[in-house]
């Protein structure tokens, strides 16, 4: 394990290069990069990067232009994670045969993916790596809906919310499934890490990342992604909403190490209601109406009752 | 960047990052490296913005809450110093001023066309109905 | 090094899939991302178990489905190395979206695919469709007739696909079960040889050259996709096939077994011409040796380089015949057949004043028999003593029920 790079508040923070460049065609306040930047600001280890078909990667690597400064692979829409196992599974050969150019570097291998690359399409792949115990780690860019393509539900679409393939109409207040756990699952794999973190809480971001990176086998990072055009909020607001899904606790914040320990890693001074969180957004805008209004009830009581499971989780062990 | 014909480029779309070797990129500011033609950096999107942030540094406290949030990589700190915005990059997406917590503001949105001197002239006065400011974190 | 060499006799038993594995093993394969698939499965074992008793170093990744193999191939490949796996009919299928993408990239994986025909209804036995699926894909594709092709081929394919001027995937492809599973004698190389002959892998554009970094798999819209494309199919119809021609010559003179592009029989005087691929072309070759003593001047034609098709070799090798038949061993699903078509294209603009006709065959393991061939040729000769062809384009044969003809 090298030396993890040490980061004390955001102005130590601040003194990092970046590796990954502006000029990339998101759409201005996306939340990709915000978490792109500070996952790759974690560390100062040399990055063999992927990134799954999907907004990250139809932005950032559009010929003739690369936003990426480390090495840098997409492949399909599903095997981003698999394409990075590859790397690393050459990595292991080379090193093994002693081919390494730079012998003495050990670089970090990540993925980046959507939630539609990864809960859905990907998930097989995904699985596959982690199961394997390929030394690399996984990032879902959560923004809970296929954005890339305009707006159709993924498995991560939360119920209530109007997508283009589930869309709020006269007889119908939109998804109606309720969004997968996904932390849980790949967690199940028993893989030595993985977690679920948010932007705008970047120093419980950067301690999960360096906690993932510098584990022996693989890690899954399920990072909340608000999306300005298809949440339908305002661009400046990216921060304001994603402080919302934290501190409501629709977001919440823990990490789960070998499949088991449970440690919740942020528990807001103020839990703000969910409703708050759903107002701020359009895609909730119709729950608004008298007909829906029970949908946010009732997604409180799940919130609530996801955040005492967790707290139970957390204090079992289990 | 001018098209090319078939003959004229890396063979499966390859593009290289920078020209020449790179060592220690993860310490090595942009302005220190040597960025091929193809990467993003010497692009612009300036042209994408309606509305510009402008950069008041008599106000700022150099708490970095606009550099760790900025989605573009626009806001140039150096030596824990926020230094100012790179309009190549910036897309005046307002992230870096609604994230900023001095009063006044260090950073507000204006009119692309809004002269920079003329803003900084008439910067609104601290804002007195407020709670204090919030620190750094 | 730390592996042990393995001592092979002079001629081994091997069936095609055991001298396919045993090729990879002598190449040194870095990385194996594999998944298991009738008939093709034992090739990757062998490199899993050559890699368990300390005969080879690298990484076996065995993965949870084809895709994910040739994923996981890509990713390798890119990070910069020598890479290869195997697959046949469904796994091929499922892995066709990579395989563009393998191409597109230029990354010079080695796949081995073991023909097989494609469902519904399932058949795990050898026909032609999975190879004919991957014909638009980018890739160079060479066809063996048997275990020793197989082996050979091998090392022919390492050798074209990583030259810095192809850097283009390769399939070597062999016949399902008839090739894949019989045992037949195998010349082999020694290992020193046969490493020699590919030589150490030399990295380009590699993604693990941390001081250069690269960007693979880039978007390409209307401004810049065709110029890619064309960069790609250039290359394929003008890089390789001098490539190809070297790697064959280098290859006689090392082992005395001589390939060609096209591999005629008996074609100096042929007045009728079978053009095949696959276990095929031996059966084939008995036939048209039986047919002479018959009367019938029948020649050969077996398909070595499918991709890039040789137009030109071919039309060579078809310039002074009078018919020829076309065994196409894939369904043409309301075509004429692959190889009537392709033959028909290289041979219009020439002189020849060749009848053509094709024939369907063989679909999911049903024999050619010399028996078929007999009469196919009798066939071909009958269409020349009549001067036009008198039965119909395209024929089924040996297929139960009414005799199936069209065109």
């Amino acid at each position: 394990m090298s030396e993890m790079k040490k980061i004390k508040n955001l102005k130590e923070f601040s003194t990092s290069a970046d590796r990954f460049e502006g000029a990339n065609l998101l759409c201005p306040g996306c939340a990709h990069s915000i978490i792109v930047r500070e996952v790759l600001n974690a560390t100062n280890d040399d990055l063999i990067l992927s990134a799954s078909t999907g907004c990250l990667e139809v932005c950032t690597a559009v010929y003739p232009y690369t936003s990426w400064d480390a090495s840098w692979i997409h492949i399909g829409f599903e095997n981003g994670s698999t394409a990075v196992a590859g790397a690393e599974s050459m990595y292991k050969a080379l090193k093994t045969k002693g081919r390494l150019k730079q012998p003495d570097r050990k670089p970090k291998f990540v993925s980046f993916a959507g939630d539609g690359a990864s809960y859905d399409i990907g998930f097989q792949w995904i699985s596959g790596c982690m199961e394997r115990g390929h030394t690399m780690m996984h990032v879902v860019l959560d923004n809970e809906v296929y954005a890339n393509t305009g707006g159709q539900r993924s498995s991560s679409t939360p119920i209530g919310s109007s997508a283009t393939t589930s869309p709020a109409g006269r007889k119908s207040y939109g998804e109606k499934k309720n969004k997968k756990d996904m932390v849980s699952i790949m967690a199940s794999h028993g893989i030595p890490y993985a977690a679920q973190v948010s932007p705008n809480k970047w120093k419980d971001m950067v301690k999960k990342i360096q906690h993932g990176l510098s584990v022996e086998g693989p890690s899954f990072i399920n990072a909340i992604s608000a999306c300005t055009t298809e949440w339908k909020f305002d661009p400046k607001d990216t921060m304001a909403i994603t402080d919302l899904a934290t501190d409501s606790l629709v977001f919440p914040l823990y990490e789960i190490i070998d499949g088991h320990e449970l440690n919740i890693t942020y528990r807001p001074k103020n839990i703000v209601p969910v409703e708050e969180y759903l107002a701020a957004q359009g895609r909730f805008k119709h729950l608004f109406k008298d007909e829906y209004k029970y949908l946010i009830k009732e997604w409180q009581e799940r919130v609530d009752a996801k955040w005492a499971q967790l707290q139970r989780r957390e204090e079992a062990r289990v | 960047m001018a098209n090319k014909g078939w003959d004229e480029f890396e063979i499966g779309a390859m593009l290289r990052s920078f020209e020449g070797p790179i060592k220690d990129i993860a310490t090595t500011h942009q302005e220190d490296r040597a960025y091929s033609g193809n990467n993003s950096f010497t692009a612009s999107v300036a042209d994408w913005r309606i509305e510009k942030p402008v950069f008041n540094k008599d106000y700022c406290i150099d708490c970095q809450f606009c550099w760790i949030y900025c989605p573009d990589i626009s806001i140039i700190s150096r030596d824990k110093k926020m230094i100012g915005v790179d309009m190549d990059h910036c897309k005046g997406c307002g992230i870096c001023v609604e994230v900023c917590p001095t009063n006044p503001k260090s950073l507000l949105m204006y009119s692309e066309q809004t002269d920079e001197e003329q803003a900084l002239a008439a910067w609104p006065a601290k804002d007195t109905s407020k709670a204090d400011s919030k620190g750094e974190e | 090094m730390a592996f042990d060499k393995m001592e092979l006799r002079d001629i081994e038993v091997w069936d095609g899939n055991f001298a396919a594995a045993q090729a990879l093993r002598q190449c040194q394969i870095d990385v194996v991302a594999a998944y298991p698939i009738t008939p093709s499965t034992p090739i990757v074992e062998g490199y899993a178990k050559f890699l368990a008793d300390g005969y080879v170093e690298g990484e076996f990744v065995m993965v949870e489905s084809e895709h994910a193999a040739m994923s996981g191939c890509i990713g390798a490949a890119a990070a910069g190395g020598r890479v290869a796996t195997a697959t046949s009919s469904q796994g091929f299928a499922l892995m066709v979206e990579t395989l563009y993408q393998a191409s597109g990239m230029r990354l010079p994986i080695v796949l081995n695919v073991v023909n097989r025909a494609l469902a519904a209804p399932l058949n795990v036995n050898g026909d032609h469709s999975d190879m004919y699926l991957g014909r638009d894909s980018g890739w160079i594709q060479l066809d063996a007739y048997n275990p020793q092709e197989a082996y050979d081929l091998n090392f022919i394919a390492f050798k074209v696909a990583e030259d810095h001027d192809v850097r283009l995937p390769c399939m070597v492809h062999q016949d399902g079960f008839m090739t894949s599973h019989t045992a037949q004698g195998v010349k082999t190389l020694t290992d020193d040889q046969g490493y020699g002959f590919v030589g150490e892998f030399q990295p380009m554009n590699d993604m693990l050259d941390l001081d250069h970094p690269v960007t693979h798999g880039v978007q390409t819209e209307e401004d810049w996709h065709f110029e890619h494309k064309a960069r790609q199919h250039r290359d394929l119809m003008l890089n390789v096939t001098p490539k190809i021609q070297a790697a064959f010559d280098a290859f006689e003179k090392l082992s005395g077994r001589k390939y060609n592009m096209v591999e005629k029989y008996e074609m100096e005087d042929a007045d009728v011409a079978v053009v095949c691929m696959g276990t095929s072309v031996e059966t084939a070759r008995e036939v048209a040796l039986e047919m002479r003593k018959e009367g019938i001047k029948a020649g050969v034609v077996g398909i070595r380089v499918y991709r890039p098709f040789p137009f030109m070799e071919i039309a060579d090798a078809l310039k002074n015949v009078k018919a020829i038949g076309a065994l196409d061993r894939s369904s043409p699903n309301g075509a004429a057949g692959m190889l009537f078509n392709e033959l028909a294209g290289a041979l219009f603009n020439t002189d020849t004043k060749a009848l053509l006709s094709g024939y369907v065959y063989g679909l999911g393991g049903r024999d050619l028999t010399k028996a078929h061939l007999r009469d196919l040729y009798k066939e071909l000769q009958s269409n020349v003593d009549a001067g036009k062809v008198t039965t119909q384009l395209q024929q089924f044969i040996g297929v139960r029920g009414p005799k199936l003809a069209f065109l």
